[in-house]
């Protein structure tokens, strides 16, 4: 299951790099846009893996226009299954919260992940060099877990990613954002948790412009 | 290494966040990206981040930073929080 809500800069940037990478090889559902909503979030909860971007703070993680989908209140069917939140903040309560519900792992972050990102390209997010820096390597980290790797491998891939782009880095505002994220990136769980491997589906073109109003 | 305009910064954000400290810390940020701007970036670069119900504004244009320093000392704490900090 992937949810990418796309109503505001944020999520338009961090979602659009797994529109780009993640969604050609991943299967359904994948609730993208204003249909990342609570109620087909908790109805589709099926698959091995829950892949999300979105709004988030220690207890909750939200969809489209900030609806709360996911919470430490009413907890999902989520056994044995791999939880990644690409938000803010949810590896302080909600991450732990889903490893004693029975998820297998969890990936998050404990303090708000930020990246520097170009607004003028909120059309086509995927080309954004600046938030590349930081988008690269969490949507390589979710592609090495959906080859079939231990989730721990792609924990480490991104975390070597993080710190590689970093040390490139010649803005300290963007650098100092890579930096920050790597601290507070957080792997609960089995570390060496699997999914099913998807196929890797490489596509010479990008997806069309997204045309939703921010 | 850091330029010397970035240091400044860090050091006016390690201040308990009292209106002369977020001035200053605003007046270190422009002078900072007086610098950046020379070397040449995207073209509308936004500070964003993915928090909820949070006290500042999740999308920041870089230029508008040094304001958001001034006015609201959550985003002070925020951004002293991601800078303030060495590996």
């Amino acid at each position: 299951m992937l949810t990418l809500p796309l109503h505001d800069l944020p999520t338009r940037s961090a979602s659009g790099f797994l529109i780009r990478y993640i969604v050609p090889r991943s299967i359904p559902p994948q609730l993208i846009g204003p249909t990342d909503r609570r109620q087909p979030f908790r109805m589709l909860a099926i698959g091995d893996a829950i892949i999300g971007v979105g709004h988030g703070s220690p207890s909750e993680f939200c969809g489209h226009n900030n609806q709360v989908i996911l919470d430490t209140k009413s907890i999902p069917d989520v056994k044995d299954k791999v939880v990644i939140l690409i938000s803010c903040e949810t590896a302080q309560v909600l991450g732990p919260a889903l490893i004693d519900a029975g998820a297998a792992s969890y990936i998050g972050f404990k303090k708000d992940l930020v990246w520097v990102c170009d607004a003028d390209l909120a059309f086509t997010p995927w080309s954004d060099k600046m938030a590349l820096t930081v988008m690269g390597p969490i949507t390589n980290c979710v592609n090495t877990i959906l080859d079939g790797r231990p989730v721990e491998e792609g924990y480490n891939a991104m975390l070597e990613e993080l710190s590689r782009n970093a040390d490139v880095e010649e803005d300290e505002l963007i650098k100092s954002c890579i930096q920050f994220n790597r601290r507070n990136a957080v792997l609960l769980g089995n570390p060496m948790a699997r999914v099913r491997a998807r196929p890797k589906i490489t596509l010479p073109l990008p997806p069309p412009p997204i045309i939703l109003p921010i | 290494m850091p330029t010397k305009e970035f240091e400044k910064l860090k050091e006016a954000l390690r201040k308990t966040p009292t209106p002369e400290a977020r001035k200053e810390a605003a007046v270190a940020f422009r002078r900072y990206r007086v610098v950046q701007l020379a070397k040449g970036k995207g073209s509308k670069p936004t500070l964003v981040s993915l928090g909820y119900r949070k006290p500042y504004p999740t999308a920041v244009p870089v230029d508008k930073i040094a304001e958001e320093l001034e006015r609201n000392t959550s985003f002070y704490e925020h951004l002293r929080e991601i800078i303030g900090e060495e590996e």
